[in-house]
């Protein structure tokens, strides 16, 4: 009896309390933006003090996050309050009804401070539904040591890679090191590779008159290239193909690989002190094929941050929220942690020049190609699917690479004609 | 004499169901509601935020799913999967539970030892497989290269079969215990009469168990059976946390195809006509059994 009424007592005294102290949940992974996270959380929890910030981390593999988002906003959760979404669900998740707009939420000269082609990317109807957080992309990081050793230049072609693959690896004589990794297990990422292949033989998703031709000529070479790469010339290892980014790049980081092509994220790792390829390696743009020189051939991602509509704080919310992506956040996260910045302006800050890792991804970006996640809409998710199979049937050489573009290309005609 | 209800009879009778009503709410609830909830669905046409309202659309997702290759590669990943580990388990569990009856020493402490895979969650356990099935660092590919039976690492979870036989693998150890635990209740009601009087004709410990033991096993058996097959038939988290239905989709299972279906493609009609189907074979293996069960008796 005494243990009820001392916690009526409790429950009593929290709810007289003056300015209550409100909470919000923010879910966001820890590996792209980790540290600026805790930092920004800090500082927001610094100017204000009756704001409690939870920190929701979620996966780090996209989509394992977007099932958990499904499961909650289908449900009607009113948590997390603010979460991050990848670039090609914003136009998607806004489309559902599953980010509230944000116009009426933030003044004006706050959305437009937002580089407008990323914008666009969560903009339906007129309403922007969330800010975008950071831009990223894919590169091609090499061992520089062992490139010098073997006298060899910085690849820029994929028959180069090859090249350089086979002169280390028949050099170095040990079993244990591979010449090219990457993140070729049926994930997202896998159509990233796909698409940075494709786009620097010259092909793509789209033909120049902007339909879909994923069988087009240039992408079977380009596909059947990577086929070769495991099969035929066995540069890569057989795990290649059960590897997300992370796995490759902990390949590339105990010294077991030349080659990696994976996103941003991986260089803060990869030169940590602790890491024994720190200061043996350096990044350069994507390679592509003898010929394509200025093909756009850097598969382009980022994040936004959006606000769950059924949040019970919305208003907070936003607030948070655009402390969080605003221009001395994000100049922060650019100068400590490389983290490409979406506000246009920041780039010309004093306190970016001598960032030469940032101006290195900004110059491949670039050669920047989007997912085709604009085109399609809320079908993207089954585009991405179908590509992700079918370019899996070709590399585990259940169909050829023309049998598996074909198909492709059949199931895409289809889907988007429904 | 057939109206012979009085009011005593008709108020025992109403405190019965009083007492049963809660139980069936909740039974209805949570078990029945959803069933029909699924068939509703798979009937129809809706969206998930109620902008566009339900409409009636026959077998069309039905049909869709007749001519679905993928669809009937995850009902054959299934069966397939099913067949092979249910008589594996059972062939492990039989034994484990003949051994674990014995008397020896420290025979609580192996009891418990054999539990313990089935006592943990599968997403655990299968994650811990992972690792050891992992290419580049695994337990297995480090033994099998440092003892020179391979000189190239195996690729356990990359190939079509390998990665069935791995997922097999998971399910026997994981399930195994479960198998010996109800068998072992079965055991332990056999009269130890009937083996004495096994020993006095003569037999064999091996006539013995084949004479006495398993004829007296079937009853706790078939409950195995049923429950393991039922698991098996509706196998989730294996797939899902060892190979996500890789390679390509060589172990993705009914239940793993339907979440994809429903959660990345948010196509909840067509993904509830999966589930229907899955269902009914779940509902058939079901009926087979009792009705095998009920000839025995």
């Amino acid at each position: 009896m005494k243990f009820t009424i001392s916690a009526l007592a409790t429950a009593a005294a929290l709810t007289a309390l003056p300015g209550f102290a409100q909470e919000l949940v923010l879910s966001i992974g820890s590996r792209g933006y980790g540290p600026a996270v805790e930092r920004n959380i800090e500082r927001y929890a610094a100017e204000n003090p009756d704001v409690s910030i939870e920190w929701n981390k979620v996966s780090d593999v996209p989509g394992e996050t977007r099932k958990l988002y499904v499961t909650g906003l289908t449900a009607k959760s009113p948590t997390p309050d603010i979460y991050a979404v990848d670039v090609i669900w914003a136009g998607e998740f806004a489309q559902r009804g599953w980010l509230e707009p944000l116009n009426g939420l933030l003044d004006e000269a706050t959305i437009d401070a937002f580089n407008p082609s990323l914008l666009a990317a969560s903009t339906v109807d007129g309403e922007v539904h969330a800010l975008p957080l950071y831009a990223d992309g894919i590169h091609f990081f090499y061992r520089t040591d062992l490139l010098e050793k073997y006298g060899l230049d910085v690849p820029q072609t994929w028959e180069e890679v090859l090249a350089a693959s086979q002169t280390i690896t028949e050099g170095e004589g040990n079993p244990q090191l591979y010449g090219f990794v990457s993140m070729w297990a049926k994930i997202e990422g896998l159509f990233m590779n796909w698409l940075a292949f494709a786009n620097g033989n010259g092909g793509g998703f789209y033909d120049a008159e902007g339909n879909v031709a994923v069988n087009s000529p240039a992408n079977i070479e380009a596909t059947q290239f990577m086929v070769d790469l495991l099969h035929e010339h066995r540069i890569t290892p057989d795990s290649i193909l059960n590897a997300r980014p992370d796995d490759a790049r902990t390949l590339f980081q105990q010294g077991r690989a030349a080659f990696l092509m994976v996103q941003d994220f991986v260089h803060a790792p990869l030169s940590a002190d602790n890491s024994p390829v720190a200061g043996k390696f350096d990044f350069t743009r994507v390679p592509y094929f003898e010929g394509h020189e200025d093909a756009n051939s850097t598969t382009m991602g980022g994040w936004f941050l959006g606000i769950n509509p059924n949040s019970d704080n919305k208003e907070a919310a936003a607030d948070f929220l655009a402390h969080f992506t605003a221009q001395e956040q994000q100049l922060t996260a650019a100068v400590e942690d490389n983290r490409a910045p979406t506000i246009p302006g920041i780039y010309d800050n004093d306190a970016m020049k001598g960032n030469a890792v940032l101006a290195k991804f900004g110059k491949n970006y670039d050669y920047g190609v989007v997912r085709p996640s604009a085109g399609s809409g809320s079908k993207y998710p089954r585009v991405s699917e179908i590509m992700q199979l079918e370019i899996t049937n070709a590399l585990h050489r259940q169909k050829t690479v023309e049998e598996a573009l074909n198909d492709a290309q059949a199931q895409l005609d289809a889907l988007l004609s429904e | 004499m057939t109206n012979m209800t009085s009011p005593l009879d008709r108020r025992r009778h109403l405190t019965g169901m009083a007492f049963i009503t809660p139980t069936m709410a909740v039974i209805i609830a949570i078990l029945v509601y959803p069933i029909l909830q699924s068939i509703v669905l798979s009937f129809g046409q809706s969206s998930i935020d109620g902008s566009e309202p339900y409409s009636f659309v026959g077998l069309k997702h039905y049909a869709t799913l007749a001519g679905n290759e993928r669809f009937w590669n995850s009902l054959w990943v299934t069966l397939v999967f099913t067949g092979l580990s249910i008589p594996l388990e059972l062939a492990m569990g039989i034994g484990l539970a003949v051994l674990l009856n014995e008397h020896f020493r420290f025979k609580g402490i192996a009891r418990l030892a054999v539990l313990f895979p089935w006592a943990l969650p599968t997403a655990l356990n299968t994650l811990m497989w992972r690792w050891m099935y992992n290419t580049d660092y695994g337990l297995f590919n480090a033994a099998a290269l440092q003892s020179g039976i391979v000189d190239r690492p195996i690729n356990w979870l990359g190939d079509e079969t390998l990665a069935m036989g791995s997922m097999v693998v998971v399910a026997v150890w994981k399930t195994s215990s479960f198998m010996a635990l109800i068998i072992l209740a079965g055991l332990q009601s056999i009269p130890r009469e009937l083996y004495e009087a096994g020993r006095m004709d003569g037999m064999t410990r091996w006539q013995e168990f084949r004479e006495i033991t398993l004829p007296l096993l079937k009853g706790p058996i078939l409950v195995a059976l049923i429950v393991r097959s039922m698991d098996a038939l509706r196998t989730f988290e294996l797939p899902f946390n060892l190979t996500d239905g890789g390679p390509v989709t060589a172990t993705e299972s009914l239940s793993l195809y339907a979440y994809k279906v429903i959660f990345d493609f948010i196509e909840f009609n067509y993904g509830a006509a999966i589930v229907v189907v899955q269902f009914l074979v779940i509902f058939a293996m079901s009926l087979l059994y009792i009705l095998t069960l009920r000839n025995k008796d």
